[in-house]
């Protein structure tokens, strides 16, 4: 459902992705995890239309930047930002209208009150705080129904409860065919969920695995991530 | 399109909404409608004024602040890219499946709203033209033409330079070097036909009035629109107004055609633009911008609340352009000599204590947000274990050494300039910085005692109401004193004392704001 094929994005002399490849298929949950400045928000942002880049991004068979592309993909940014004069339900039209979405009343309606935001459809978006605001950015990127989602570091500033139903969530998407990037740098969160991981360094893919591969090695998500990412201090304390 | 055109509508809708819900907010949109059509109304009535400013000046000026704004506007373009994209855009819209050039022309459409408030600004100006200048019947509205031009010319042509310049470094280092070159040359030329004009004016006219200027692309043309308020809509006029409107199109058309992948373009100007508009919440002042010094070999001296002195000093070293002086120190010296110079010359010997009025108005509207608001938004302060007073003392201490090191560099300037004697200057130097003071414990005791004030644009206005109330006695005692003595230099002390006893007052009263976060408002 997503390929990604040496994919390189340069800001000036930084080379922030250094020709990553990588695939989530359909009905796959992957994890993109790494250090700060690893490079998993710029891959996250090349996918998502936001940034030029080199190398070759398909979605649904398409080209990332199509029309027909962004039709197939949500994304959730890790900073939520709404409009500030639009409610939460306006959001949500906004969303239907510019996706030509049909009937999508009664899924904005499950949506909302599964984030417990029902009782805040009228509130504009300045008057939402920042966990709010994120559940809002959450519902706004389900709505469309995508054949892939891409999560920014999506837990952050969630409640407890808004967490549990974000796993289920990513657990139900799956189940329907929807394949699933979560970028992340807390690999506890998303422990339990996922199908692949593929770890990033310095702009690498440094490690890219099925659960079962993993398994079968018989090494934690945890000692993986720091024998890739700090190789020297693992050898040390070796 | 329809999406892009629901989203406008709504915005439009519950803008407006939410004004009629906060009656002082619709106050002040009302307020602001009423001076718009009293100055619409009162630039067509007669006036018993004579208004004798040469024509030529008038159009000297409009080239002059078109030059300042295209510089500063397109330069920072250069870096940051302008836009009028925020980042709920770049998250929902940017996204979406829409064509990138309905997506421009939505933002296009933006601006064309944003250009009001930069209307308003200009129609403040106008009362004051009207004393100074004739104008025609259309002086008003080819003014506010050239603003329109300006407000939707440069961000266009920010996104047309950063698109091109974003792709390599050195083409970024080549238009930085030009636009600073142009400037270079400007004030060169400047310079130049002061010292052989020996008048300000005339230079002035000299240069920014020049056929060259008047033509030139894009600054003389929106200038010459501009100035055709005081005259005739002559050739200058109509080569102005079509070259900016080929000039919007055409940047328009491009970006519409040519580049439909500007989305990371824009992307770190959304950033600069929400760090705005989050300073602006907060009220303070923007400091995103700020380049920061990394070779600055000052390491960080004194325990308990002296550290945040020798903090804040380690923060002027790396952020000021030398010792104390900063982009603001510049603007305060240079504009309040160049207001010295404006001015007629019946003003006298009282030369100093005009550059001293003119430089604490600026120093008032530069230091309405201090250096405190930054400090009160991080637990430090609260938390470092000594006395409020000491606290409150040691991070107010850096501002009274820059108004302390502004006011030598500006009144010894002034002081040679203007052939001052000594204790003139000395006295000014004093009352400067006693003003500075009051300004700052002003700042903190207003957020003391209003800091329930939920709007930070209200607090700011009653801050600036304050300040002006509170000088008044001190200026009332000056002028006293000038009648009856006709010394300027006690006219100054009288002031400058009035401020320094002021300040020490509202020091004592305001310390307590650092008792906690709840009392810092």
């Amino acid at each position: 459902m997503l390929k990604v094929k040496n994919l390189s994005k340069k800001y000036e002399k930084v080379l922030a992705v250094n020709k990553a490849s990588f695939e989530v298929n359909a009905g796959e949950i992957g994890v993109l995890l790494g250090p700060n400045g690893a490079g998993k928000s710029t891959t996250i942002k090349s996918i998502a239309g936001l940034l030029r880049f080199e190398g070759k991004i398909e979605i649904a068979g398409k080209e990332n930047k199509s029309i027909e592309a962004k039709k197939a993909f949500g994304y959730i940014p890790e900073t939520p930002a709404l409009y500030e004069s639009l409610t939460v339900w306006e959001h949500l039209e906004f969303v239907a209208r510019a996706y030509g979405l049909k009937d999508w009343e009664d899924q904005a309606n499950a949506l909302l009150t599964r984030f417990d935001m029902d009782d805040k459809k009228k509130k504009v978006g300045k008057e939402l705080s920042k966990g709010m605001q994120q559940k809002v950015s959450i519902c706004c990127g389900l709505i469309t129904d995508p054949k892939m989602i891409m999560f920014d570091e999506p837990m952050i500033g969630l409640d407890p409860k808004a967490i549990k139903e974000l796993k289920e969530i990513f657990v139900e998407l799956k189940n329907r065919g929807c394949a699933v990037l979560i970028s992340t740098h807390i690999i506890d969160s998303i422990d339990e969920v996922w199908d692949k991981v593929l770890i990033m360094n310095k702009g690498e893919i440094v490690y890219n695995r099925t659960r079962d591969e993993m398994t079968a090695s018989g090494e934690s998500l945890e000692k993986i991530f720091f024998s890739v990412t700090e190789p020297e201090k693992e050898e040390e304390s070796a | 399109m329809s999406s892009v055109f629901y989203l406008l509508r709504k915005s439009l809708k519950n803008l407006i909404k939410g004004a009629a819900k906060k009656p002082l907010v619709l106050i002040g949109y009302i307020f602001i409608l009423v001076f718009i059509v009293f100055i619409i109304v009162a630039s067509f009535m007669p006036s018993g004024m004579v208004r004798n400013g040469n024509p030529q000046l008038f159009k000297s000026i409009m080239i002059l602040v078109f030059t300042v704004l295209y510089y500063t506007s397109l330069k920072l373009g250069i870096d940051k890219g302008s836009t009028f994209f925020r980042m709920s855009d770049v998250n929902l819209l940017f996204t979406a499946p829409i064509k990138p050039n309905h997506v421009l022309l939505y933002g296009f459409i933006k601006q064309i709203g944003g250009t009001f408030f930069m209307m308003f600004l200009a129609m403040c100006q106008i009362p004051n033209l009207r004393n100074n200048f004739k104008m025609e019947a259309h002086g008003v509205g080819v003014i506010l033409l050239a603003v329109v031009a300006y407000t939707l010319a440069y961000p266009l042509l920010g996104m047309v330079i950063y698109s091109w310049s974003s792709k390599e470094k050195s083409r970024k280092k080549l238009l930085k070097r030009i636009f600073d070159i142009g400037a270079v040359v400007v004030a060169l030329l400047f310079l130049l036909s002061v010292v052989q004009t020996r008048d300000f004016v005339s230079a002035m006219d000299r240069v920014f009035n020049h056929p060259v200027a008047r033509y030139f692309p894009v600054i003389g043309w929106t200038g010459s629109i501009g100035a055709a308020a005081v005259g005739p809509l002559t050739t200058e006029f109509y080569v102005g107004a079509i070259g900016m409107l080929l000039l919007i199109l055409g940047s328009a058309i491009t970006l519409y055609r040519a580049n439909l992948d500007f989305y990371e373009d824009v992307l770190e100007g959304v950033e600069f633009v929400e760090a705005a508009y989050k300073a602006k919440r907060e009220g303070r002042n923007m400091t995103f911008n700020l380049k920061v010094k990394e070779n600055v070999k000052q390491g960080l001296k004194g325990e308990g609340a002296r550290a945040i002195f020798s903090k804040n000093l380690l923060e002027l070293r790396k952020t000021s352009l030398f010792l104390f002086l900063d982009r603001m120190s510049l603007i305060t010296i240079i504009a309040s000599l160049v207001f010295r110079f404006v001015m007629p010359d019946e003003i006298g010997e009282m030369g100093l204590f005009v550059v001293l009025c003119f430089s604490v108005y600026l120093l008032m509207l530069f230091q309405i947000q201090g250096r405190l608001v930054n400090e009160m938004e991080k637990p430090y302060i609260f938390l470092i274990p000594a006395s409020p007073f000491q606290k409150l003392f040691y991070v107010t201490l850096s501002e009274h050494l820059k108004n302390l090191a502004d006011g030598c560099v500006l009144f010894i300037s002034a002081g040679i300039l203007f052939k001052g004697d000594v204790a003139t200057v000395l006295a000014c130097i004093f009352s400067y910085t006693s003003f500075g003071a009051v300004f700052v414990y002003n700042d903190v005791l207003n957020r003391r005692l209003f800091g329930w004030v939920h709007s930070k644009n209200m607090l700011v206005f009653i801050k600036i109401i304050a300040s002006l109330l509170l000088l008044v006695p001190g200026i009332v005692a000056g002028v006293f004193v000038y009648a009856m003595t006709e010394l300027q230099l006690l006219l100054i002390l009288t002031m400058g004392g009035w401020s320094f006893i002021l300040a020490l007052t509202f020091f004592m009263f305001s310390a307590g704001i650092l008792n906690n976060l709840e009392s810092a408002g």
